[in-house]
């Protein structure tokens, strides 16, 4: 018998509209290689399936209890009647207490798929791809992490025509990236800082296999939205803006489709704690969108310097990509409507 | 002095001229070349005044007597002036009504001549008024935004809540009541005891048992028959074509010629059409002299009026008027003027709300395009008669009892639906000018009425579809959309021709109507599915049976059920066995349905036949037969299924706790929603996360147990015999009717507790413990089109909220309309959207002195938030809300 490749999932959102064109079905798969200190999703790092705790939806072991009775491990720390953390160092990650849990007081992150378990979902939707122009992003995590079952889903949604998008760190080996090209049409990654000892501070590694991979795609023409995290303080220096639009007129000749500055929000907190983990911006001053926004304008601005597609936010990106040719005569009025430059402007 | 026909035209020409050329207040609304001599296609190209995407943003929510919405200053005015008046209880017509009665009652003659007369004396002798800067002029029977009081219908609710003030000191839904005006509505309670429709059924038609498990009774409503035991039966839709081609004197002149034609009246049979016909020459005489009366006050204020240009405008209504009087309109001002003189003259015959105003765009559009071609009239000038036009419908009031206006919040004349768009009955595309007017009128004013609604076409025009999307944005919950892949098929599957399917209308909520040629009896009462699905599993017994209810006396005391013992889910052993005692529990309620809506329409024939829109009816005309009694060419009967996710979810639960896991039995079960799930918290957490498959997710095996809910009612209530001599025909809708059936619910297996609303419309079960749906709004759609909409003749409804950053800006646009596309391309009816933040709505309960002008969809109608119950609000705020991700 074929052995079924299983994947990690942490979250299957329908009707997204911001990573890659039209209306989308995002798959985010579990594991990342970077672990950025901005991070808003703890749980997509760790490769295995873990349980969050939410005490605040503890019904209580009088009222309920069935988290206790499951578990093998004394692993459950409570506070008088209600449940406060996991010992993680008890704990051997079975899941029973969570798969117990009457509520989402105990979570599990990291649902497992079969390939058609998957495609069924993304299948779903069909129908709001093919009128939005949309398809499937997978995200994660990286979910080159777990590129064989990737390549597997790709393969499948290929086959039956539906638009693929991989978000990815491109923290990777090129052999990887050689087999999802063919089935993935469009790349969405990150440039999170040009100088890789400030790289490997923020986010673990350096930059160096990363900006070599961004190049090796778009050598090989393959459409991708780049996109920076802004965060206040880390990586918006004009220095390091201007050295990234550098390297994408320079290396890169700006042949990217997009370049997408979103504003960082502090989310997540709530996350760290229900791991047990200490948050890492927890200094970070809350954002203050009148200062922010136009900064985010201004580094706009700065990368239009440099003849870069830059554009504030990810909304965009439909306008651009259905854009076509400059003429107005004869064209439908659902073109014409859609024709729309870099900003949204008709 | 009369004037001359030339004269009139030049007076037209010149006023209108004036008004087209007029200047935006507000700017950023009619484009800055509107002005000067330039024709008016010139002017504007195809469509509306304002590109078809002009992005308008959220609307105000504050005083909507401080916020200019128009660009026309005249508009705001008004708006202003209507929106400052305080909604009250006017006796006018009632004290009138009773006069006629007493002096037309009793002398002997037919119901249906007496009925016209009393029609033609209220005509006469109601107070009427003309308001400053309105272009359309005409009343109901009451001041603006005072709701007249019909005591032919029902009476002792009135005098009830007349004495108990409770009125003008509820919650929600608020009417001021003076001493005089409740002093006089008093005086005629002894009149009417035992003369109204209502007290003459329960006396003479319906005995204690058959009114068992309704809401007639106090105790657990299988089903609430309200709306026409109470009132009238309304929701149908004027055959405005045939006023607007043939003009009163036209159709009292088939009339006159069908008498002739007949000859001989020795037969019963012609004598009652005799009775019929000169019945209608009554109220169409009567109804000629009414606006006659409207052209010489609007003459009377013309001659006292000092402002150059009102004096026009009045002199111009008054001769509008008197044309429209007796002849058939002859250009777009008259025809408008008509089209609400016909639906307000209704209005008075009968308070049966949802008099619809369709297709609004294609009957007006050959008016409109006369004067547009013979140069006459502006855009401009077109949407400011729009506007008027709509404001003069939210002026229109009905004061709702109090357990209605608890659950329904609405306090217009309610289901007033202007549709536009569509297909003709070739099948093409009807999209004209005025579709785009209509929807910049509604953007324009921003009020909850009329009840503007969409055709969607495939085949519509892609600006259409970015203008009705725009119009959506704005946040007032309007305009409502239906699918013609939906619904033209839906309107064949009930027994409509093709051609006519093709031309259908809305009515009411999401109500399938063929304009003019049928009498749909469309919100005949509203069935609660998961009523009938508690009984089935609990041995025809209410699950909360106990004293507390108000029929334990004469019922569980005694031993007696409230349904039909059909098993218990202590013995049944397999889903099969719960769905043969759910099929079994439906035939018993639906017979018992059935019987009392014929009942009740029996009762509307004999006691209040409707000459007045008989005799504008063509068919109705053709046959000689009131529309009461069959007249119509179409005769339909439509009650809606509530609740069908409720028993989904409660199946799936018990598929899975008791069948698949035996985690509990189903005797343990049972006893848990006895006790409203005391005791058994984890159970109730558990049976709302999404351990449980639920309803709104896409997930086949539970969507497929409420198209199984769904389908059970279809197939007993589909076909049966009506008292027209048509059929009844099903809807899947609640409105809020969920709300006020929930209400009355002991707790539900799919983790409802008792009171709690049951599930609205085709939407997800939402409980105190969160929306069971939780895949997002693609998901929402792909269950709710899995539902057998064709078979649902009488409509259904879906509800989806998106939060306003979910669909800002042109992306936002574009995502929407594919969203609607994709979701219609599955043939479904109907979607509706309210575009609010969570947040919003709560700080809306909070702070309600900033929320005034808050709009917010309910079902099939918009209506004020901060003027809702608190369980109204707390429903719309537990519907999920769908964020950008």
């Amino acid at each position: 018998m074929e052995k079924k490749i299983i994947g990690k999932v942490i979250n299957i959102q329908r009707f997204t509209i911001h990573d890659g064109p039209g209306i989308r079905t995002e798959v985010f798969l579990k594991g990342c290689p970077l672990h950025c200190m901005w991070c808003s999703n703890p749980e997509s790092i760790n490769k295995q399936s873990e349980v969050g705790v939410y005490p605040e939806k503890c019904l209580g072991i009088e009222l309920c209890g069935h988290c206790l009775k499951a578990c093998e491990h004394d692993a459950l720390v409570f506070e008088g009647d209600k449940i406060l953390r996991i010992d993680r160092n008890k704990c051997v990650n079975c899941l029973k207490c969570a798969q117990a849990c009457v509520n989402d007081t105990l979570k599990i992150f990291g649902v497992d798929y079969t390939v058609g378990e998957l495609m069924d979902v993304i299948k779903a939707d069909r129908k709001f791809y093919d009128t939005s122009g949309g398809g499937v992003t997978f995200s994660g995590g990286d979910p080159l992490i777990q590129w064989r079952f990737l390549l597997e889903v790709l393969k499948e949604c290929k086959k039956i025509k539906i638009h693929t998008c991989v978000e990815s760190e491109l923290f990777c080996n090129k052999k990887i990236l050689d087999a999802i090209l063919p089935y993935t049409d469009l790349f969405i990654s990150d440039i999170k800082h040009m100088d890789t000892y400030q790289h490997q501070l923020l986010t673990n590694v350096g930059n160096e296999i990363i900006l070599d991979n961004i190049k090796y795609l778009v050598d090989k023409d393959i459409p991708l939205v780049l996109r920076i995290p802004i965060v206040t303080g880390y990586n918006d220096s004009d220095e390091n803006i201007r050295k990234t639009g550098e390297f994408i007129r320079d290396v890169l000749d700006n042949k990217i489709i997009q370049l997408q500055l979103l504003p960082y929000r502090p989310l997540g907190e709530d996350k760290y704690a229900a791991l047990g983990l200490e948050y890492p911006m927890k200094d970070m001053p809350r954002l203050d969108r009148d200062k922010y926004t136009p900064q985010i304008y201004r580094i706009v601005e700065l990368l239009q310097e440099y003849g870069v597609p830059a554009v504030a936010g990810a909304l965009k990106l439909t306008e651009v990509m259905q854009k076509e040719s400059p003429e107005l005569r004869g064209v439908s009025q659902r073109e014409r409507y859609k024709r729309v430059d870099a900003n949204g402007n008709r | 002095m009369e004037m001359s026909t030339q004269q009139i035209e030049a007076l037209v020409a010149e006023v209108m001229n004036k008004m087209g050329n007029q200047k935006n207040s507000t700017g950023g609304g009619v484009p800055s070349n509107s002005s000067g001599n330039l024709k008016l296609n010139e002017n504007f190209g195809e469509g509306g005044c304002e590109p078809f995407d002009k992005e308008y943003g959220m609307m105000d929510f504050g005083d909507p007597t401080k916020v200019n919405p128009s660009p026309y200053d005249r508009i705001n005015r008004i708006l202003h002036r209507v929106h400052a008046i305080e909604e009250s209880v006017d006796d006018e017509r009632a004290m009138l009504y009773t006069e006629a009665h007493q002096k037309f009652g009793g002398n002997g003659g037919r119901q249906i001549l007496t009925n016209a007369k009393i029609l033609a004396y209220l005509l006469e002798n109601l107070t009427i008024n003309i308001y400053p800067d309105e272009l359309i002029v005409g009343e109901m029977a009451a001041p603006a935004r005072h709701s007249p009081i019909y005591p032919e219908f029902s009476y002792d609710w009135i005098v009830r809540e007349l004495k108990d003030n409770s009125w003008s000191s509820r919650e929600s839904d608020v009417f001021a009541v003076s001493d005089e005006v409740k002093e006089n509505l008093l005086s005629i309670a002894d009149y009417w005891e035992g003369k109204n429709i209502k007290d003459h059924l329960i006396a003479n038609y319906l005995t204690e048992e058959e009114i068992k498990g309704t809401s007639l009774e106090d105790g657990r409503p299988v089903f609430m028959p309200n709306l026409y035991v109470y009132g009238g039966v309304g929701h149908t839709c004027v055959d405005y074509e045939n006023v607007l081609t043939k003009g009163f004197s036209g159709l009292k002149k088939r009339i006159v010629e069908k008498l002739e034609e007949i000859g001989d009246f020795s037969t019963p049979e012609n004598l009652e059409k005799r009775e019929f016909y000169t019945a209608g020459l009554i109220c169409l005489e009567a109804s000629s002299n009414f606006i006659r009366r409207y052209a010489k006050l609007a003459k009377d204020k013309a001659a006292k009026e000092n402002n150059p240009e009102e004096k026009k405008i009045l002199e111009q209504i008054a001769a509008n008027c008197e044309w429209i009087a007796e002849n058939p309109p002859r250009g777009y001002w008259e025809a408008l003027q008509l089209y609400h003189f016909v639906s307000n003259i209704t209005l008075i015959e009968s308070n049966g709300h949802s008099i619809t105003y369709a297709s609004f765009d294609t009957v007006l559009y050959p008016f409109y395009e006369k004067d547009m071609k013979e140069g006459k009239i502006k855009k401009s000038f077109v949407s400011q008669l729009m506007e008027s036009f709509y404001v003069k419908i939210f002026e229109l009031r009905k004061v709702r009892d109090n357990d209605t206006a608890k659950v329904n919040s609405e306090v217009g004349i309610g289901g007033a639906c202007l549709v536009v768009g569509g297909q003709d009955e070739n099948g093409n595309d009807v999209t004209n000018d005025l579709t785009y007017l209509a929807i910049e009128a509604h953007n324009h004013t921003r009020l909850p009425d009329p009840w503007f609604a969409v055709r969607w076409n495939d085949a519509a025009p892609y600006e259409l579809k970015v203008k009705i999307i725009e119009a959506i944005k704005i946040g007032t919950g309007q305009p409502k959309l239906f699918n013609d892949l939906g619904i033209v098929p839906a309107a064949m599957a009930k027994g409509v021709s093709l051609e006519d399917a093709r031309t259908c209308t809305l009515v009411g909520c999401v109500e399938i109507d063929v304009p003019g040629k049928e009498y749909g009896a469309h919100d005949a009462s509203y069935f609660n599915l998961a009523k009938v699905f508690e009984l089935a599993v609990n041995g025809g017994r209410c699950i909360d049976c106990g004293s507390g209810c108000p029929r334990w006396e004469k019922c569980g005391a005694k031993g007696n059920y409230l349904g039909l013992n059909t098993g218990s889910l202590k013995s049944f052993k397999c889903m099969e066995e719960i769905k043969e005692a759910y099929r079994k529990q439906m035939k018993y309620w639906v017979d018992r349905l059935v019987g009392l809506l014929n009942a009740t329409e029996k009762a509307h024939a004999v006691m209040k036949p409707l000459p007045t829109l008989s005799a504008m009816n063509y068919y109705a005309v053709e046959k000689g037969l009131d529309l009461t009694e069959g007249g119509a060419k179409y005769n339909f009967t439509g009650p809606q299924g509530c609740g069908p996710a409720t028993v989904a979810d409660s199946m799936s639960a018990i598929q899975k706790l008791v069948f698949d896991e035996k985690r509990i039995t189903g005797e343990e079960l049972l006893e848990c929603l006895s006790k409203n799930w005391e005791g058994y918290d984890d159970l109730l957490h558990l049976v709302n996360s999404d351990y449980i498959p639920h309803f709104g997710n896409d997930i086949d095996e539970v969507d497929e147990l409420a198209v199984f809910a769904s389908d059970v009612y279809f197939d007993e209530v589909s076909g049966r015999p009506n008292a027209r001599g048509g059929i009844f025909v099903p809807g899947l809708y609640s409105v809020s009717a969920n709300v006020g059936l929930g209400l009355a619910q002991g707790a539900t297996a799919d983790g409802r507790t008792a009171g709690e609303a049951v599930s609205n419309c085709i939407g997800p079960v939402n409980t105190h413990l969160g929306c069971h749906d939780y895949n997002g709004p693609t998901a929402m759609a792909n269950s709710a089109a899995k539902y057998d909409h064709q078979r649902a003749g009488n409509g259904t409804l879906l509800n989806i909220r998106f939060t306003p950053n979910s669909v800002a800006g042109k992306q936002g646009t574009s995502n929407m309309i594919n969203f609607v596309e994709a979701y219609f391309s599955k043939k479904p009816q109907h979607i509706q959207f309210n575009i609010q933040n969570t947040e919003t709505l709560r700080d809306a309960q909070k702070n309600p002195e900033n929320y005034k002008g808050l709009l917010v969809r309910v079902a099939g109608y918009s209506a004020y938030f901060t003027r809702m119950s608190k369980a109204l609000q707390d429903d719309l705020i537990n519907r999920n809300a769908y964020d950008e991700i």
